[in-house]
Parts: C-alpha cells; structure tokens; sequence
C-alpha cells in the first residue's frame, strides 16, 4: 500500500479525480481530502504494481495538470 | 533510506538507491512554478515524476525509475538535465514575459490582415479627400517624373512651326 499526497497549489483536484477513474481499474484505489492536499491510496496484489500504478498515477495526474494550465493560459 | 550522490551538492538533493529515485529541492523564488511544469513535463516519458511541497517556498521533485534499480550516473544524469532544463524553461518564460506586448501587437496585425478587404461600409466611411502624407521637401516624386524621357527644348518649337505650314 503507497499513500500519494497530491498538493492542492501544485496538483489540479479535477486532474487528480480523472487520473483516478483512469487507473482505478489496475488496483485499489481509495481517496481522501485533507486542507492542504488531495490524498489517494494505491493498493494492488504486490509491490512492484503498487509502485508502477502510483507512478503511472502520478504521472498521467501532472500531465493533465500541466495541459489543464497551458489550456488555460492559451484562453486568457 | 536518503543517501547523497557523488559530486552533486546534498543541500538541494538526495538519493533513495533502493528505490532508485532521486529528490531535487527547488526554490520557487529562483524557478517560478511554470518553469517546474515545463522542466518536470520532459522528463514523463523516462522517469515517474511526483511534486511535493518542503519547507515554504520550496517545491520537491521527485524522479523515481520506471525500471529499478539504476546506477548512480543515471541519477545524477537526471539532476544535471533537470537543473538545465529548469534554468532554460525559467529563461524562456522571463524571455516570454518581456515580449508579450510585441509578440501580440505582430499577432493583432496578422489576424487583422487575414480579415481580409473591408466592407462597403467602411469605404464609405474612410475619408479619400485627405493627403496621404504631407512631403514639404518634394521628395515623393513618381519614377517617371524624376527619371522619364524629357522633351528636347527645339523639338517643341519645331513641331509648333510645322503645324502652322
């Protein structure tokens, strides 16, 4: 089990929830709301799938967060 | 276990060899959180990449291999074309930043261009009756009236004679 804390002024939370809902089918995903950041626990069958699904998580939740901000500033 | 690497400063970096990931602490006063998307961005493909919050102020970012483990050179590796990397995004935002205005002015008067002609209404309203420019020196002048065929000064007195023959 890995515990990810995605901090909420690096992470965008609707970036984090599709990251989810994209890898929730690869393991046991769970999440939690705490004031400064968006928690979500990575459980899977071993070790190394916990870390590859944390990391895959991690990466695919930055990618979108990054899109998201460049979408943004490309409309102000 | 966070361990240091050889010949990278310990201060900003640390190693966890059983992991093999490698933190890198980042001033966000030094590289502003856009330069840190641009720099982490390029690393997504070869590495998992996970930003964390430090001390106020200050942005970890963790590079962890997709495959472990991996040798030292490669983690040190990652730091140096990290630091280049945020250093050359940082660069290019400040760049960005201090020619926004010229780069929109080129872009408004390139879109205003793919309008294409004006209406008739705008004809209608554009005032033809007004000089073009003023030229108080007489320097517009038409390339045939400065370098055009010039009259021979008997040619005309001549002609003048014939017709009254």
């Amino acid at each position: 089990m890995r515990e990810l804390r995605f901090a909420k002024d690096l992470y965008e939370g609707t970036q984090v929830d599709a990251a989810v809902k994209v890898f929730e089918r690869f393991g046991k995903l769970s999440t939690a709301e705490e004031a400064d950041a968006w928690i979500v626990t990575v459980d899977a069958p071993s070790d190394a799938r916990v870390r590859r699904l944390a990391g895959e998580l991690a990466n695919y939740a930055l990618g979108l967060t990054i899109r998201g901000r460049q979408a943004e500033e490309s409309t102000e | 276990m966070t361990e240091s690497l050889d010949a990278i400063p310990d201060t900003f970096v640390s190693v966890d060899r059983a992991e093999g990931a490698v933190s890198f602490v980042v001033d966000e006063s030094v590289y502003p959180l856009d330069a840190i998307y641009g720099a982490t961005f390029t690393f997504l493909d070869r590495c998992f990449v996970f930003l964390g919050r430090g001390e106020p102020g200050q942005v970890v970012i963790t590079l962890s291999a997709k495959k472990p483990p991996v040798e030292d050179d490669e983690l040190r590796g990652w730091i140096g074309e990290l630091a280049n990397e945020l250093l050359a995004c940082a660069w290019r935002g400040r760049i960005l930043e201090q020619n926004r205005a010229t780069i929109e002015a080129v872009t408004m008067q390139a879109i205003g261009g793919a309008m294409g002609p004006p209406s008739l209404d705008e004809l209608e309203d554009f005032d033809f009756s007004e000089e073009p420019f003023d030229d108080p020196l007489g320097i517009a002048m038409s390339w045939e009236e400065k370098y055009g065929k010039k009259e021979k000064k008997g040619e005309s007195a001549d002609d003048s004679g014939e017709e009254n023959a």
